[in-house]
C-alpha cells in the first residue's frame, strides 16, 4: 500500500462507566439525572477503535486517523483533553447531545453528514471506525447505518482484529457465538468496521501528541456545528432502574469445608 | 390505524438448521401476529440451503414464506445478507420486522433498515400491545435501565436477545417458499469468509451452553495473605474448577484489561471472557463470582444469569447488596479449591 | 531496548490544576491577547505567538478534586461577574451560617476533664441556650469565623467550570491525567518538570509499553499542587524552610455529597460548622447546595493523638449524632472523598518564589487558619502571580528569584491574603497543649486581631503519636490490646474498627444508602479507579522501621483502605484504592531516617484516584 489508509473513527462521550445513573423525564424525553455534571469518558468501545485506528496508521504508511465525535461542545472540550494525548488524529467535532436516548438514525445522518464535509477525506480509501456498540444507546448499529449512508457494503461487527497483508487484503476476525472468531478477508478499502475490546492496550498519555492534536482541535470545537437530534414518532412510555434486588444469605463464620460442600452440592444440584 | 405486516427473519446455521434463538424469536412474532389486530405475517429466510429452516418453521402460521438461497448466502457476510434481507422487506411489505439477535443478523440488520428508510430496536427484551399499538422494552445505558416505548416510524426493525420467549416448536405443514432472486455483483462479492478460529490455543473456557458461569475477579491477581502474588497458584485453581463443574470461565473487566497492559496473568482468558461493562451478557442458569466485588458495572453483564452465588472477603461487598443470592464470606482461594476437590 | 525520554520546551508549565493555579490561567490568559486576538505576551520558545501555557494535572479529569466549600469568595468575585459564579452548578450564596457544639450522647468520646466541665456547664443551662438534640449552637458567631455574604460551592465543579472557560479560550492548556514526577534543576534554577514514567509495574521497572516521562523545559515553572504535591514536596526538601517556618500541622478532611431525603427541611445555603464529637478534637461541616445536595464532613487534625484514628469511621459517628441525624436520614450518598488540609498555615509557607520557579495555593502556605478559608486565598495567590508574570512578560524581564519577588511576593505581602494570614499565623498554636486551650487561644487570636496568642510548642506528627498502650490503656487492657492485635494481624484487617468497638463505640448499622461500608463509599461515592501501568506512588521508604511500629496508622489513617497490614510487617500498597488524599504522607508515627522534619512514608506523583466531580 502506498497511499493509505484514510481511518475515520466515530466515537462519542459516554457517561464514565462507574458512575450512578438515574433517569429522569426532561422537558423533550428521557435523560440522565445530572447529565451534565457527570464525567464523561470516550465511549469505551469507540475507544478501543480509536487506537486500533492509530495502529493501523502506524503500520500502514500514507494513513491518516480522524474521531469524529458528537456531543455537547463544553463536555467535548474537556474530553478531548484525556483523549488528545493518546493516538495522532484530527477531531471533527459536532455540538449535539449525547444522549443514549437519541435515535441511531439522526446520530447517523449527523455523522454522515460530517464526515461527507472533511475536504482531504478520499472515500475509495477509507476505514470506517467505531465500537461495536455504545456504552449509552447500547443497540450496536450507528456503525452500520453510517456506513450504509456512506455506500459502504463490506461491514464487520465486534471486531477484534485487523491485518493489512502487504498486498493490502484485510483479514478481519469478528466476535461470533459461542467464544468463536469469524475470520472474513476483503480486498481492500472502502469497509467499515465496528470493534469490539480488540487486543491493543490503552496507549499512555504522550504530550508530544496531545500538543499535536491541539493544534486542530481547538479550531475543530470552535467551528463545531450544533445539531438537532429529532426523533420525530418516538414516544417513551417509562424509563425505569430494573428492580432485581435479591435477597442475599449471607455465610459467614463457616468452616470451609462446610461452604465448599453446600457450593458443590448447589453446583451438582 | 395502518394495518401491519409483521416480517420474521431467520438465517439458517452452518447445518442448515435454525438457532435457538432464531426459533425462540419466532414464538415472540407469532405471539405478536396474535395480539396486533388485523396484522398480517409473512416469514423471511437466508442461507445456502433453507429448506429444513422453513420446514422446521412452517407450522407458525405465516401468510407466505419468502426465501433468498444458495451459496453466495450460505455465510454470514454483510453485503450479501443485506441485498437478500433487503430483497425480502421489499417483496413482503413488511412494516414491524422481527429478526433473532445473532451475530450475523445484528450484522446485517441495521443496514437494511437504513436501505428502506426505517427505525430499528436491537436487544428488546419484550414487548405488549396497548390500545392496539406495539410496545417495546429495551435497555440503555449498558442495560442499567429499561425503556417502555413506542414508535410510529415503519418498516420498525426489532432484533430479540435470547432467553425473551420459549423456543418454538410446533409441528410442520406443508408450505411453499416464495423463492427471490438476489443477483450479486462482484462489488457485493469483496469479502470472502474463511472460516472460524478458536481463540485459544489451549482449552475452549467459553461455553455458552454451560449450565455454570464461573467469574473471576481482579481478587485472583492480588496479593493474597502472606503478602505474596500466586498467579499459578491462582491459573491452577481456576481451571480446575472450571474442568471439574464444566463451566463457562468470565471475568471481571479488570482482570482482562491487566493482560492486555503487558502483566503477566492468565493465558487461558481474554476479553472475549469479560462479563459486563465492555463485556458480554451471557446467559446460564447459574453463576458463582469470585474475588470480584459486585458493584453495578460488574453485575451489569449478569442479567441473564439465574442463580447467583458470590465469594468475596467483603461481608458488605456488592454482591450482598441484594445483587447475589447467597454470598460467602471467605477466601476464595480455599475455598474454590475446596469446591473442585468435592465436585 | 533504551527508549529515549522526550523533551519539550514552552513558556509557562503549571503542576496541578486547583484553585490557585486557576486564578492564575484566568488572570494571565486574560492578558495574552488583545480583543482583536493579536498577540501582547509574546512566547519565547514560538515567537509571533501568545505565551505558550501548559498546566499538567494528576486526577483523571479537572473536575476530580476534593473540598467542601464555603467562602467569602472574595477573590473569585473580583475575577468573574455574579451572573458568571452562577453558572456554576451547585452553587449557592450563605443564606443560614450556626456553629454547633455537639455533646457526646454515646458516653464513648474521649473528653478531657475541661470538656467534662463545659458539658456540665451546658447542661446546666441547656434550658435557656439554644439546646436540641445533645448539642448547642453558639449564640453568637466570632466575626472572623463568620461566612455571612459568602458562597457554598463544590470545588469539583468550580474547576470543571474554570477549566472549560480556560481551555475555550484556546490560550492555554490544561491536561487531565497527566502527573508531574519531579522539578528539573539546573543548579539552583527550576528549569521545568518531569512527568511520570508510564508503562511500568508496580515497583517502576519499565515493562513492554514503557514510556519515559517527558522533560518539559519552560522559563517559569509554576508550581500549585497543593499540600502534599510531589513537586511542592521535593522544592521543600531542596530549598529548606524560611527561618522559624515548617509544616508540622495538618489534617485530613473527608467528606461526602448527599441527596438529602425530600423532607429533610435544611434550605439551600445554610452552613453548619460543629466541634465536639465524636471527639472534641475533631471538626465537622454541612453546607447545602441547591437541589437538596449537600457536602458533609469532617477534619481530624494532626493534633487529634489517637494512634489508631480513622477518617471513615468518625466520619459515619459524627453523621449519626443525634442533631445532624435528624438532617441526614433518609440521605443518600452521591459522592465521597478526602484530602490533606495543610494546617500550618503562613507558618508553612515555604520558598515562595526561586530562580525559575513560583508558588501558589495551599501548598505555598496560603490558607487561613483562623478562619478555616482556603480556596478565596488560593485563586488570590493565583492571580497575584499572574499579575506579576503579564508585568514581567511586558518588561521583557527573566522569571529569576529576584524579579518574581519584586513582582509576586510583594504584591503577595500587601495583599489582605498576607494581612490576615498575619493575624491567623500564631491561632492554632493553643491546640498544640489541648483542645480547649486550642479553643480558647483561637478566639483570643481570632478577638485581637492576632495582637495576642495562646502559646504552644509544635511537634512534628511523629512526634506526638502515643502508643496504642498509652492511649487505649484506660479502656481496654495491655492483655486485650494484644489480643486485638494477633486477631487483626490474624485477619490481615487494621486495629481502628476492633479498637473502636472495645472502647464503647458501638458499631454503625449500615443502611445501603448514607451508612455504607468503606468499600462501597470507594466505590459508590468515589468511583475510584488507577489504570495499570504506572508505579506505585506510596512507598515505606526504611522498612525495618516499618517492621518494628506498633502503631502503623498509616494503616488506620488511610482513607481509601489502600494501605493494609502485610504478612511481613510492612504495609502493603493497593493503588487501586488510592484517592490521592495524602494522609500517609504526614500519619506516620516514625521519622524519616535523615530528615526528622518527614514521615516513613514517601508520597510520589501517582496515576488514578476518584472520580467524582462533584465534591
Amino acid at each position: 500500500m502506498s497511499t493509505g489508509f484514510h481511518v475515520v473513527v466515530c466515537g462519542s462521550l459516554v457517561p464514565d462507566l462507574l458512575q450512578t445513573l438515574e433517569p429522569v423525564q426532561g422537558p423533550a424525553g428521557p435523560a440522565l439525572k445530572n447529565e451534565l455534571m457527570l464525567p464523561s469518558v470516550l465511549d469505551p468501545w469507540a475507544a478501543h477503535a480509536l487506537f486500533e485506528a492509530a495502529h493501523v496508521a502506524a503500520t500502514v504508511p500514507g494513513s491518516k486517523v480522524w474521531l469524529v465525535s458528537l456531543g455537547p461542545k463544553a463536555k467535548l472540550q474537556q474530553l478531548m483533553m484525556s483523549i488528545a494525548p493518546k493516538v495522532p488524529f484530527e477531531l471533527v467535532a459536532i455540538d449535539a447531545s449525547a444522549s443514549g436516548f437519541t435515535d441511531p438514525v439522526e446520530v447517523a445522518a449527523a455523522l454522515a453528514g460530517a464526515i461527507e464535509k472533511i475536504p482531504t477525506l478520499d472515500r475509495s480509501r477509507l476505514l470506517l471506525f467505531g465500537g461495536c456498540a455504545s456504552a449509552s444507546r447500547d443497540a450496536g448499529v450507528t456503525v452500520a447505518l453510517v456506513g450504509e449512508r456512506l455506500g459502504i457494503t463490506d461491514q464487520f461487527l465486534a471486531a477484534d482484529e485487523l491485518t493489512v497483508s502487504a498486498e493490502g487484503t484485510l483479514t478481519i476476525l469478528e466476535r461470533v457465538e459461542g467464544g468463536k472468531y469469524l475470520v472474513s478477508e476483503v480486498s481492500g478499502p472502502p469497509c467499515a468496521i465496528a470493534w469490539a475490546t480488540g487486543n491493543l492496550p490503552e496507549p499512555p498519555n504522550n504530550p508530544q501528541v496531545g500538543m499535536l492534536n491541539m493544534r486542530t482541535m481547538m479550531p475543530a470545537l470552535q467551528k463545531a456545528a450544533a445539531v438537532q437530534l429529532a426523533s420525530p414518532g418516538t414516544t417513551f412510555h417509562s424509563v425505569e432502574l430494573p428492580k432485581q434486588e435479591r435477597r442475599t444469605r449471607i455465610v459467614k463464620d463457616v468452616p470451609i469445608d462446610e461452604m465448599a460442600r453446600e457450593i458443590a452440592d448447589w453446583i451438582k444440584g | 390505524m395502518t394495518m401491519e405486516t409483521i416480517l420474521y427473519l431467520a438465517h439458517t446455521e452452518d447445518d442448515g438448521s435454525l438457532s435457538r434463538v432464531a426459533l425462540e424469536t419466532l414464538t415472540g412474532a407469532m405471539g405478536l401476529h396474535a395480539q396486533l389486530p388485523g396484522a398480517r405475517f409473512v416469514a423471511g429466510f437466508v442461507g445456502g440451503d433453507v429448506s429444513a429452516a422453513v420446514a422446521a418453521a412452517s407450522g407458525c402460521g405465516a401468510a407466505s414464506f419468502y426465501a433468498v438461497s444458495g451459496p453466495d448466502f450460505a455465510m454470514s457476510r454483510y453485503a450479501s445478507d443485506a441485498a437478500a434481507l433487503e430483497a425480502i422487506c421489499r417483496a413482503s411489505g413488511a412494516t414491524i420486522v422481527v429478526a433473532p439477535a445473532t451475530s450475523r443478523f445484528n450484522r446485517a440488520i441495521p443496514g437494511v433498515a437504513q436501505r428502506l428508510g426505517g427505525r430499528i430496536d436491537t436487544h428488546v427484551g419484550g414487548c405488549s400491545v396497548e390500545g392496539g399499538a406495539l410496545r417495546i422494552q429495551r435497555g440503555y445505558y449498558r442495560q442499567r435501565m429499561i425503556a417502555t416505548l413506542t414508535r410510529a416510524a415503519r418498516p420498525w426493525f426489532l432484533t430479540f436477545d435470547s432467553g425473551v420467549y420459549p423456543q418454538w416448536d410446533g409441528a410442520p405443514v406443508a408450505v411453499q417458499a416464495e423463492s427471490l432472486t438476489v443477483t450479486l455483483g462482484d462489488e457485493l462479492k469483496k469479502t470472502k469468509v474463511v472460516g472460524y478460529k478458536a481463540p485459544f490455543a489451549s482449552a475452549q473456557t467459553i461455553r455458552p451452553d454451560a449450565t455454570l458461569l464461573f467469574v473471576a475477579g481482579v481478587g485472583w491477581t492480588k496479593k493474597q495473605a502472606d503478602g505474596q502474588v500466586h498467579l499459578e497458584e491462582a491459573a491452577q485453581i481456576i481451571l480446575n474448577v472450571l474442568d471439574k463443574s464444566n463451566a463457562s470461565l468470565g471475568s471481571s473487566k479488570s482482570l482482562v484489561d491487566q493482560s492486555s497492559e503487558g502483566h503477566n496473568v492468565f493465558s487461558f482468558m481474554s476479553h472475549l471472557n469479560q462479563v459486563g461493562q465492555t463485556g458480554s451478557t451471557p446467559r446460564h442458569p447459574k453463576g458463582l463470582a469470585a474475588c470480584c466485588h459486585g458493584e453495578e458495572p460488574h453485575v451489569v453483564g449478569w442479567r441473564f444469569i439465574g442463580e447467583r452465588r458470590a465469594i468475596n472477603l467483603d461481608p458488605n461487598c456488592g454482591w450482598a447488596q441484594g445483587k447475589a443470592d447467597v454470598v460467602y464470606v471467605a477466601d476464595a482461594f480455599a475455598l474454590i479449591a475446596k469446591v473442585s476437590e468435592l465436585l | 531496548m533504551t527508549v529515549e525520554r522526550s523533551t519539550m520546551d514552552t513558556d509557562i508549565v503549571c503542576v496541578g490544576f486547583g484553585p490557585a493555579v486557576g486564578g492564575f490561567l484566568t488572570t494571565l490568559s486574560r492578558a495574552m491577547v488583545d480583543a482583536d486576538g493579536n498577540t501582547l505576551l509574546e512566547s519565547r520558545v514560538m515567537p509571533g505567538l501568545p505565551l505558550q501555557v501548559l498546566c499538567y494535572e494528576r486526577s483523571d479529569d479537572i473536575s476530580f478534586g476534593v473540598s467542601g466549600v464555603v467562602s467569602k469568595a472574595r477573590s473569585l468575585r473580583a475575577t468573574f461577574s455574579a451572573e458568571q459564579l452562577a453558572e456554576i452548578p451547585m452553587t449557592s450564596p450563605v443564606t443560614r451560617e450556626e456553629v454547633l457544639y455537639l455533646q457526646d450522647p454515646l458516653g464513648a468520646s474521649r473528653r478531657s476533664r475541661g470538656v467534662r466541665a463545659l458539658d456540665a456547664l451546658v447542661n446546666t443551662f441547656k434550658g435557656v441556650l439554644p439546646w436540641s438534640d445533645h448539642a448547642v449552637a453558639l449564640p453568637w458567631i466570632p466575626p472572623f469565623l463568620q461566612k455571612h455574604d459568602g458562597m457554598v460551592f463544590s470545588i469539583g465543579q468550580l474547576n470543571q467550570w474554570v477549566g472549560s472557560q480556560l481551555m475555550g479560550s484556546g490560550l492555554v492548556q490544561v491536561w487531565p491525567g497527566m502527573p508531574v514526577s519531579a522539578p528539573l534543576f539546573d543548579g539552583d534554577t527550576v528549569i521545568g518538570v518531569r512527568l511520570v514514567d508510564q508503562g511500568v509495574d508496580t515497583a517502576g521497572t519499565p515493562g513492554s509499553a514503557y514510556m519515559p516521562g517527558m522533560d518539559v523545559h519552560a522559563a517559569l515553572t509554576v508550581v500549585g499542587d497543593g499540600p502534599v504535591g510531589p513537586v511542592g514536596q521535593q522544592l521543600n526538601r531542596r530549598f529548606g524552610f524560611p527561618a522559624g517556618h515548617h509544616q508540622r500541622d495538618w489534617a485530613i478532611g473527608m467528606k461526602a455529597v448527599v441527596e438529602l431525603a425530600p423532607d429533610c427541611d435544611l434550605e439551600t445555603g445554610t452552613v453548619l460548622h460543629t466541634f465536639g464529637y465524636p471527639e472534641p478534637e475533631i471538626f465537622g461541616f454541612l453546607y447545602v447546595h441547591p437541589d437538596r445536595m449537600a457536602s458533609v464532613g469532617i477534619f481530624i487534625p494532626s493534633w487529634f493523638d489517637n494512634p489508631a484514628r480513622t477518617a471513615y469511621r468518625y466520619l459515619q459517628h459524627w453523621m449519626t449524632h443525634p442533631r445532624l441525624w435528624k438532617h441526614l436520614k433518609g440521605s443518600t450518598m452521591r459522592s465521597w472523598g478526602a484530602k490533606t488540609l495543610q494546617e500550618s498555615g503562613r507558618r508553612g509557607e515555604p520558598v515562595l518564589v526561586g530562580d525559575g520557579f513560583a508558588r501558589i495555593g495551599e501548598g505555598s502556605g496560603s490558607t487561613n487558619v483562623l478562619t478555616g478559608s482556603g480556596v478565596d486565598e488560593a485563586w488570590a495567590t493565583g492571580v497575584q502571580l499572574a499579575e506579576a508574570v503579564i508585568e514581567l512578560a511586558k518588561a521583557g524581564k527573566p522569571f529569576t528569584k529576584e524579579n518574581l519577588d519584586a513582582t509576586y511576593v510583594t504584591r503577595r505581602r500587601n495583599s489582605w491574603v498576607e494581612k490576615e494570614a498575619k493575624v491567623a499565623e500564631k491561632a492554632r498554636d493553643g491546640f498544640n497543649t489541648g483542645f480547649l486551650r486550642g479553643l480558647v487561644g483561637m478566639g483570643i487570636t481570632g478577638l485581637t486581631r492576632g495582637l495576642l496568642n495562646l502559646r504552644g510548642a509544635s511537634k512534628r506528627p511523629h512526634e506526638r503519636i502515643p502508643s496504642i498502650e498509652q492511649y487505649f490503656g484506660d479502656r481496654i487492657s495491655v492483655a486485650d490490646i494484644r489480643e486485638i492485635r494477633w486477631q487483626c494481624q490474624a485477619s490481615g484487617t487494621p486495629l481502628h474498627d476492633a479498637l473502636m468497638d472495645r472502647s464503647g463505640w458501638p458499631k454503625i448499622e449500615l443502611d445501603g444508602t448514607l451508612l455504607v461500608s468503606h468499600q462501597d463509599a470507594l466505590l459508590m461515592g468515589g468511583k475510584v479507579q488507577a489504570a495499570g501501568g504506572f508505579a506505585d506512588h506510596v512507598t515505606f521508604l526504611d522498612t525495618a522501621t516499618c517492621r518494628g511500629c506498633a502503631e502503623q496508622i498509616c494503616v488506620d489513617g488511610c482513607s481509601g483502605q489502600a494501605i493494609m497490614p502485610g504478612a511481613d510487617g510492612v504495609p502493603q500498597f493497593d493503588r487501586e484504592k488510592c484517592i490521592h488524599c495524602g494522609v500517609c504522607l504526614w500519619n506516620c508515627s516514625k521519622p524519616h531516617v535523615t530528615d526528622a522534619e518527614r514521615s516513613n512514608v514517601g508520597f510520589d506523583a501517582g496515576s488514578g484516584g476518584l472520580h467524582s466531580p462533584i465534591n
